[in-house]
């Protein structure tokens, strides 16, 4: 007797058609996606790449009308704004998550924040910008480098809140049970044993959080606004990628235009830079 | 019989074994039951079927010790099973022995069936203590299927009057012997079926201790008998 | 041994008395001491109750055995002895824990130092996320300062302790993760070890593991036991009957019977000890 006949041939039929159906039209979907993605990454490399030479890297932001130029300023400017917002960010998001995780947990005050970081996880950026804008540079009357940076962790915080407490969440409570076996006080189980179990997931969270922040234009807008010169005075406007892609997208000089597409690739590898390395640090962590 | 494991496979293979226990113990008595026959009636027939069975006897000693290891490698049983299994392995010893014992009396009676020369002694005693042991024999087996703790105390005071009847038929026989020497070899067989007799009787006696061992847990072997009789009944 | 006493003189009589009896309890090893007295011990989670009228002793040096079916409490009364339920709001115990006469679920008892006094190996095993040194080293840290070489040496005095040294000295900076799992179990052992408690409590510990790696952790029992105090919760009844010395039979909550290991396995007093044990559970 034939053992591997099915039960009911029908049904099993009818089964395997519907299988194909199914995965014809993910197939289907994924590709449209991919389609777009594809489009646009691709135009993306093609315009942005003609403009990429070494003079991008050395020159700054050409005057109106004149020739050349490059994107230095607005490199280093992006480069400071964003590594004051990580110094800002970091301690505060991953503190909170610490307390939300092993130390509030179940109370009022816990449940608060979390609401909180919720909301403002999905606040539209230009909101925020425009908080910042009427809190510090309407106060001092001037843009500045760090009205920009607060702006930016406004924006980080809630990310680096919600992952790390999340990861935390996901170490698992017998470690934690283990640590007070041996006599550890409260404080030094979180740090010591908790938070480093849950590292390379914290890590990650972090670098999500600047790849998010990396493209906020918005928000910078209102703060840092944009310098035309090179200058690492945080008290100043300070130049920035964002903004002077806005800036330069829409104009009518071709050189402006063309520096626009660099700075947009620039950024774009930026991004896919920091979320291959946060997988690249999670796998490797979770392995070893 | 106990009360039911979770493993019913186990239940089973301990109801198997005291079957087995048993139905041995009832061979062996129909063995000692023919051996008695035989003399009694000087049956040649009865001697040579008993001499004949024994083998049969003995494979049944190998079977339950066999079954014994085995669960005690599988299950290794605890508290009242695994008292119950060391009992068993022991009790079929015994009984083993008291099929050597009837064996023996059957060889001795052919003995004298072809030496022609029984003596016409009477063997009241070894007629009464012969039907004594097979009593003790069936009431220790009995004591076994029931765990009874208190019938199996009765049997080993009961043991006594074995041994009393074989020192009384000891002491005629040697009267015998003096007053003429010529019947000497065939009153010698007749000790030694007394003998054996008695023997049986220690085996019984012996079987009732191990169903006292399983029950209450005390090893009451080389106690004295108001001590057996305490544990029995607590 | 407490007589009363009125006056000055005799109360320093009765110091002396009580000096003089320590003394003999201590050098006589024969007297067997109580590590743990466990006193009308009743535990809630919520208003459920979870252990009911708890009494029993745990001598010192010796490994004593919990067995029950699930749920019966064992493992509850484990954790009420290093107070590990008061890391969990709504669970509390009432009662007497006394060790080496103290009570230690007075409140005003320190936790840390009482978990430094008796340590705890879980089912699981849980390497901290650092070396194997580090592992060790944790631990100790909270409680001795240490140089490193005498670092070095507890860690592989518990190592060894733990039957784990010759596996492991040539890898002590490799993470504790990398080890298979019998050999992080013994991590853990060999960590707890390292603080120098009195008592291990040992909650199903080789559940998890392998039998030829359950062999070697119950031969480290039997070392241990030499040194210290030994509480194992198992569900495994012939593991209790290897490793321990005493064994408590527990049942939804209360303690059925509790005696040396060898009568309770052959000669039970309690019938439901016995059907439990012979598997007559149903």
């Amino acid at each position: 007797m034939n053992q591997m006949k099915p039960i009911n041939a029908s049904i099993f039929n009818s089964r395997k058609r519907n299988n194909k159906i199914g995965l014809f039209l993910s197939m289907t979907a994924m590709t449209v996606g991919m389609l777009f993605l594809f489009w646009i990454l691709s135009v993306l490399f093609l315009k942005g790449f003609a403009a990429i030479n070494w003079e991008i890297f050395t020159a700054s932001t050409p005057a109106p009308g004149s020739e050349g130029g490059g994107l230095a300023n607005a490199i280093v400017g992006s480069i400071m704004l964003i590594g004051c917002c990580t110094l800002i960010s970091t301690p505060i998001g991953v503190l909170a998550g610490l307390y939300l995780s092993e130390y509030g947990n179940r109370s009022k005050v816990a449940s608060i924040t979390r609401f909180v970081t919720d909301i403002m996880l999905s606040a539209p950026s230009i909101v925020i910008g425009l908080f910042v804008y009427a809190l510090v540079v309407a106060q001092v009357r001037h843009f500045s480098g760090w009205a920009g940076t607060i702006a930016l962790a406004l924006i980080a915080i809630p990310v680096v809140v919600r992952t790390t407490e999340n990861m935390l969440q996901l170490v698992p409570g017998s470690l934690r049970e283990a640590a007070y076996a041996l006599g550890t006080p409260k404080w030094k189980v979180a740090f010591s044993i908790t938070l480093r179990a849950a590292k390379s997931g914290v890590i990650t969270g972090i670098l999500l959080a600047l790849a998010r922040v990396s493209g906020e234009t918005a928000p910078l807008l209102f703060t840092a606004l944009n310098n035309q010169f090179f200058s690492t005075n945080m008290n100043a406007p300070m130049a920035n990628l964002p903004v002077v892609i806005f800036q330069f997208a829409m104009s009518p000089y071709d050189n402006w235009v063309s520096l626009a597409w660099g700075g947009a690739l620039l950024i774009t590898i930026a991004v896919l830079g920091l979320n291959i390395l946060a997988r690249v640090v999670f796998r490797e962590k979770v392995q070893g | 019989m106990p009360d039911k494991h979770l493993s019913s496979q186990f239940d089973s293979d301990l109801n198997s074994l005291c079957s087995k226990l048993l139905e041995m113990g009832g061979m062996v008595e129909s063995q000692i039951s023919n051996a008695m026959h035989a003399f009694t009636e000087m049956d040649l027939e009865s001697c040579n079927q008993v001499i004949e069975r024994e083998k049969t006897v003995n494979d049944f000693e190998i079977d339950v010790d066999l079954a014994c290891t085995e669960i005690i490698a599988r299950r290794q049983p605890t508290a009242r099973d695994l008292r119950l299994v060391m009992a068993v392995s022991k009790a079929i010893t015994n009984l083993e022995r008291a099929g050597d014992e009837a064996e023996s009396v059957a060889k001795r009676t052919k003995r004298i069936i072809e030496a022609a020369n029984n003596p016409g002694i009477n063997v009241a005693e070894i007629e009464l203590s012969g039907q004594m042991a097979i009593s003790l024999l069936r009431r220790s087996l009995d004591a076994f299927a029931r765990l009874d703790a208190i019938a199996a105390a009765d049997v080993i005071k009961e043991d006594k009057l074995i041994d009393e009847e074989f020192r009384s038929f000891v002491r005629k026989l040697i009267i015998y012997m003096m007053e003429d020497p010529r019947i000497i070899t065939p009153a010698l067989d007749m000790l030694t079926i007394a003998k054996a007799i008695e023997r049986i009787g220690d085996h019984a006696k012996n079987i009732a201790e191990f169903v006292i061992y399983i029950v209450k847990g005390a090893d009451i072997r080389h106690l004295p008998h108001a001590e057996i009789l305490r544990q029995a009944s607590e | 041994m407490r007589t009363v006493f009125n006056t000055n003189e005799t109360q320093e009589a009765q110091v002396l008395t009580d000096t003089l009896l320590d003394d003999l309890v201590e050098s006589n090893p024969k007297i067997a001491k109580n590590a743990l007295e466990i006193k009308d011990l009743n535990f809630y989670y919520g208003s459920y109750q979870g252990l009911k009228d708890i009494n029993l002793n745990i001598q010192e040096r010796k490994v004593t055995a919990f067995i029950g079916p699930s749920g019966c409490g064992k493992s509850t009364l484990l954790r009420s002895i290093n107070r590990m339920y008061d890391l969990y709001p709504g669970q509390r115990a009432e009662g007497e824990i006394n060790f080496y006469g103290e009570n230690i679920l007075n409140p005003k008892q320190d936790l840390n130092l009482l978990r430094s006094r008796i340590g705890m190996v879980f089912q699981k095993p849980t390497p901290f996320p650092m070396s194997i040194y580090e592992n060790i080293a944790f631990g100790v840290r909270l409680y001795e300062r240490l140089s490193k070489g005498e670092m070095d040496e507890r860690v592989e005095w518990a190592l060894n302790k733990a039957a784990l040294w010759g596996e492991s000295k040539d890898k002590l900076n490799q993470s504790g993760l990398s080890l298979s799992g019998g050999q992080q179990q013994r991590l853990c052992i060999a960590r707890g070890v390292a603080v120098k408690p009195s008592v291990l409590l040992l909650d199903e510990p080789t559940s998890a593991l392998d039998p030829i790696s359950t062999g070697k952790i119950e031969e480290l029992i039997n070392e241990l036991k030499l040194d210290y105090t030994i509480a194992i919760v198992t569900h495994n009844m012939q593991q209790a009957a290897r490793v321990s010395d005493f064994t408590a039979y527990m049942y939804l909550g209360e303690l059925v019977e509790f005696g040396k290991t060898d009568e309770i396995f052959v000669k039970p007093k309690r019938k439901e000890t016995e059907d439990y044990i012979t598997g007559r559970f149903g």
